[in-house]
């Protein structure tokens, strides 16, 4: 029986509902903005009340969380673990640097926007975000799995050319090991070449 | 005085306290015609409590780092700076030795030209010269003879001039380079049913 990701049956539903109350993060912390995690983790704002805990492989994580700048060098890990990671897969840009280069608009080593190398679920704006802030968007992303309104990352087998474009024009080619039109084969989503 | 000041952090009867922080400034005075002996480089002087500091030509500077090398204590070339001077067309290289001895930083400072920048390596007198050449070359492009490895150190994938360097226009070279996200009034609409690149809109290539 075919069916695509986007409709819904009745055990999708079951499915998302048992999901969105079971995120792992990983969490990228090069930026300064990692310091807001952990009250955000601990009691304080207890991040565990909403099903949510870090992980510490990227192959067990369903959330990426980019807390800030990005030089092309971590880029270059960053999109290694982003596609180690199983899907589906979320990633939180976090923090203004990674909206639009935040502070190092000028830099000459930092990207500027995210979205351009790996498609982001939605961002957190400010510099940096509270927790307060952190814990709102991980409510309204839980709403959206929960209405199976979160699919960012099929964009990345839909428009992988685009991605791979972008990743190249900053650090070349790399081998990441991981077959991504065969991946999408597996989702039964969209035509990638390689 | 500077120098009482210091004696009051190191008052622990372990640490041998330098003759220079009794407030005599014999250990610096000896250093100074230690070289002056040696290079017949005069122009060293003191310009703070264990602080001295002078040019040297840039052929003359390894022969001082030797010199300096083999007094007792002068264990740790702690850093090689590098300034560009754009309107004059230098660059200037500071070599800071610190001894722990004597508790006294020598700073050598040169001048090479900018376009034909070289130096010769200190690296076979302090190892961590390597890496302090390897990243003045990266980030300015000077070149140090007999250092053996010149390779890209933070900057792996960079194919751009060196970016430190005072030409380099580190705005234009973003612009050219990243690309950059448009202003979105109606962002808080647009988020709404999750975020999409403005791919669309002709704003795509990097
Ligand atoms: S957005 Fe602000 S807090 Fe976050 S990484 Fe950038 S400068 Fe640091």
């Amino acid at each position: 029986m075919e069916k695509t990701i986007t409709q819904r049956s009745a055990w999708d539903k079951v499915l998302t509902k048992l999901q969105k109350r079971s995120l792992w993060m990983l969490h990228y912390c090069t930026g300064c903005g990692a310091v807001e995690l952990p009250p955000t983790m601990t009691a304080r704002f207890d991040m565990e009340r909403f099903g949510i805990m870090p992980m510490v492989t990227p192959r067990q994580a369903d959330i990426l969380l980019i807390t800030g700048y990005l030089s092309v060098k971590t880029l270059k890990r960053v999109v290694l673990i982003y596609e180690q990671m199983q899907s589906p897969k979320y990633v939180v840009g976090f923090g203004s640097c990674t909206i639009n280069g935040g502070m190092y608009w000028n830099s000459y080593a930092t990207i500027k926007s995210l979205d351009q190398y790996i498609p982001v679920e939605f961002y957190l704006a400010g510099c940096m975000p509270r927790p307060e802030a952190i814990i709102e968007g991980f409510t309204e992303l839980i709403d959206r799995i929960g209405e199976g309104k979160a699919n960012s990352w099929e964009d990345y087998y839909k428009n992988y050319e685009f991605y791979r474009k972008n990743q190249e024009h900053v650090f070349g080619t790399i081998d990441t090991r991981t077959d991504i039109p065969d991946d999408a084969k597996y989702f039964k989503i969209g035509e990638v070449e390689k | 005085m500077i120098a009482d000041n210091y004696l009051a952090h190191t008052a622990d009867p372990r640490v041998r306290k330098p003759e220079a922080a009794t407030g005599s400034p014999r250990i610096e005075e000896e250093i100074i015609k230690a070289i002056q002996d040696a290079t017949g480089n005069e122009s060293f002087s003191l310009k703070a409590p264990r602080r001295i500091e002078g040019p040297v030509d840039s052929d003359r500077l390894h022969t001082l780092a030797s010199l300096i090398w083999s007094r007792v204590g002068f264990q740790h070339l702690s850093a090689i700076s590098c300034v560009d001077w754009l309107a004059e067309d230098e660059f200037e290289l500071v070599y800071h030795f610190w001894s722990y001895r004597d508790f006294c930083l020598v700073s050598a400072k040169t001048r090479i030209p900018r376009e034909t920048a070289s130096m010769p390596t200190v690296s076979d007198l302090w190892q961590p010269a390597l890496f302090f050449e390897r990243d003045i070359h990266e980030m300015f492009g000077v070149v140090f003879e007999g250092n053996p490895d010149l390779e890209k150190y933070i900057l792996s994938d960079w194919d751009g001039p060196p970016p430190m360097r005072k030409d380099f226009i580190t705005r234009e070279f973003a612009h050219d380079h990243f690309h950059f996200r448009d202003y979105e009034p109606d962002w808080d609409e647009l988020v709404k049913g999750g975020y999409h690149s403005n791919r669309g809109e002709g704003g795509t290539d990097v």
